[in-house]
């Protein structure tokens, strides 16, 4: 009997191909950013400019009671965007947040943050006191957390990848960091089915790969197979560039369609950000 | 002449480490002309249009191109690159190549915008090739959700955006259903009859009929085995036969199988 069973002997390969459905899912699905929703109805440079002002003000705001109504904004937007809230609270919720609040966990005690204790306990010999300060910083850190994951999820699931790549242009990023991003992009999805391909073809060939030696020579001939053709792929794409009179400067095509619908969100959302910091720093 | 637009005397290139690509190669093409390349695989004709689009440089041998000597040095001028970029367009085989871009619209935007056509021509360019090729549904689509044949009339439509004079098509019509084919024979022959030169690399025999006037053939120690107008080279069955050129079908006539050949120009019987 083999050391290796089948399940583990094509570990690798699955777990590239799960990598890379992820990959497709998250990165160039638009599903969302194509319903007709109020959010995707918005301009994107606008919009952009709106999220970054909610943003910097939730990063701004010291107590959680002023960070709550922009995350209740965050849910409201979702809502009228056609963006399913179950959907949302998980993909924004679960793991970010959850990940955040182990960091934070030493915080609470009076060992990291001295302070008024609100709850003692003993265990094992030792006294743990958990702070009013530990608690409420705690707090803080998640909720910032919570509602800037919210936002950035919120933004990149109702605009169209490209439009947001155009929109860094916008906001001063050079036009060749743009455009390289933007090819990366185009070019994920064809590599990502190119490795799919590729397994598919070895799989009808030599069938399942039975040993986890063998995986991993088909997964370094992949690799060695991806380079070579990303290798020769960039010199044609280059060529193609030239051959429409790319000299080392790129020129593109920026478009900034607002209508006055867009520029009253974003005066709306400048109140909300400044009433919050005025209400937080006043007080 | 005038109206000479390429002239090659000579020419041979090879791809550094590998064997030559081009050995000697004489090529003259007119203004207006409709000229169709073939040959079997790896007989260098896409390394041809390469060249003709200023690509890549001849190691040997002269070019000229509208009149001018064509080289490296002479495109290291970016107002001489730029003349000539507007004035040549290459169509790649590969459209995923050619489309970089993140979106249709940024595709066909492309070339204009380097060769300093303003943004306002460069909307109403957009407008008009996507009317022309039947693509302005996609223009807000990303590249890799389109089929070939709509990424191959992308492809056509980002060159026809630049309104070239000139346009060097490699293998335009491979591997698309039969409608595509139709709709680019057509885009070619109608570009032709408004002036435009087309150069095309085929291996699909059945259309050069309609697509070119004069047919240049690659052999197979890649230089021009023979150029002359299409009736001509592609009704001497003999050279056909010898080059490779002639498609042998096999058909079933009440229950019975047989094989022929059959020329391109011939009606398929």
């Amino acid at each position: 009997m083999s050391k290796t069973s089948p399940k583990n002997g094509d570990f690798i390969e699955r777990s590239i191909l799960s990598a890379l459905a992820f990959l497709k899912d998250a990165t160039l699905s638009e599903e969302y950013a194509n319903r007709k929703g109020f959010l995707q109805s918005l301009d994107p440079h606008l919009k952009t400019i709106s999220f970054l002002a909610l943003l910097i003000t939730t990063v701004s705001l010291k107590s959680p009671a002023l960070i709550g109504p922009i995350y209740g904004l965050c849910l409201t937007l979702a809502f009228f965007s056609a963006i399913p809230i179950g959907f949302f609270l998980k993909r924004t919720l679960l793991f970010i947040p959850f990940f955040s609040l182990c960091i934070v966990l030493p915080n609470l005690f009076s060992i990291v943050t001295p302070g008024e204790p609100v709850w003692s306990f003993h265990v094992f010999g030792i006294n743990g006191i958990i702070t009013r300060q530990g608690l409420e910083g705690s707090i803080l850190f998640v909720v910032r957390i919570a509602t800037s994951v919210s936002l950035v999820v919120l933004l990149s699931l109702t605009t169209r990848h490209t439009a947001l790549l155009k929109v860094l242009r916008v906001l001063g990023v050079p036009q060749i960091f743009v455009m390289t991003v933007s090819m990366c992009y185009r070019y994920l999805y064809l590599f990502a089915s190119m490795v799919e391909n590729i397994f598919t073809a070895i799989k009808s060939r030599v069938g399942v790969i039975s040993h986890h030696r063998q995986g991993q020579r088909v997964v370094a001939w992949n690799i060695a197979n991806t380079w070579n053709r990303t290798t020769q792929m960039s010199e044609e794409v280059y060529m193609a560039m030239l051959s429409r009179g790319y000299t080392g400067e790129p020129r593109l095509l920026i478009e900034f369609h607002s209508t006055l619908k867009d520029w009253a969100c974003l005066f709306c959302s400048l109140i909300v950000c400044a009433s919050l910091l005025y209400k937080a720093y006043s007080l | 002449m005038s109206n000479l637009i390429f002239e090659l005397s000579d020419v041979h290139y090879s791809y550094p480490g590998k064997f030559p690509a081009l050995c000697g190669v004489d090529m003259r093409v007119r203004s207006g002309e409709k000229i169709a390349v073939i040959g079997a695989n790896g007989t260098g004709k896409s390394t041809l249009l390469q060249i003709l689009d200023g690509l890549i440089f001849p190691h040997q041998g002269k070019m000229t191109a509208f009149g001018e000597r064509l080289s490296e040095w002479t495109h290291r001028d970016e107002k001489a690159a730029h003349r000539f970029r507007k004035r040549v367009g290459l169509v790649f085989q590969n459209a995923d190549i050619q489309l970089f871009c993140p979106s249709v619209r940024e595709d066909i935007a492309f070339g204009p915008l380097q060769l300093g056509v303003s943004k306002e021509e460069v909307e109403r360019r957009i407008l008009e090739v996507s009317g022309v090729l039947d693509i302005r549904h996609l223009l807000d689509r990303v590249p890799h959700q389109l089929s070939i044949g709509e990424k191959r009339r992308v492809a056509i439509a980002s060159v026809l955006a630049i309104d070239p004079e000139v346009y060097l098509f490699d293998e335009p019509t491979a591997g698309l259903d039969p409608s595509t084919v139709r709709h680019i024979i057509d885009f070619i022959v109608d570009a032709n009859l408004r002036g435009k030169t087309i150069i095309t690399a085929t291996h699909d025999l059945h259309i050069i009929g309609e697509i070119a006037d004069t047919v240049y053939v690659f052999g197979r120690d890649k230089r021009i085995v023979r150029g002359g107008t299409t009736e001509s080279v592609l009704g001497d069955r003999s050279f056909l036969e010898a080059n490779n050129l002639v498609h042998i079908h096999r058909h079933h006539h009440d229950g019975k199988e047989h094989v022929h050949h059959h020329l391109p120009l011939e009606p398929h019987d």
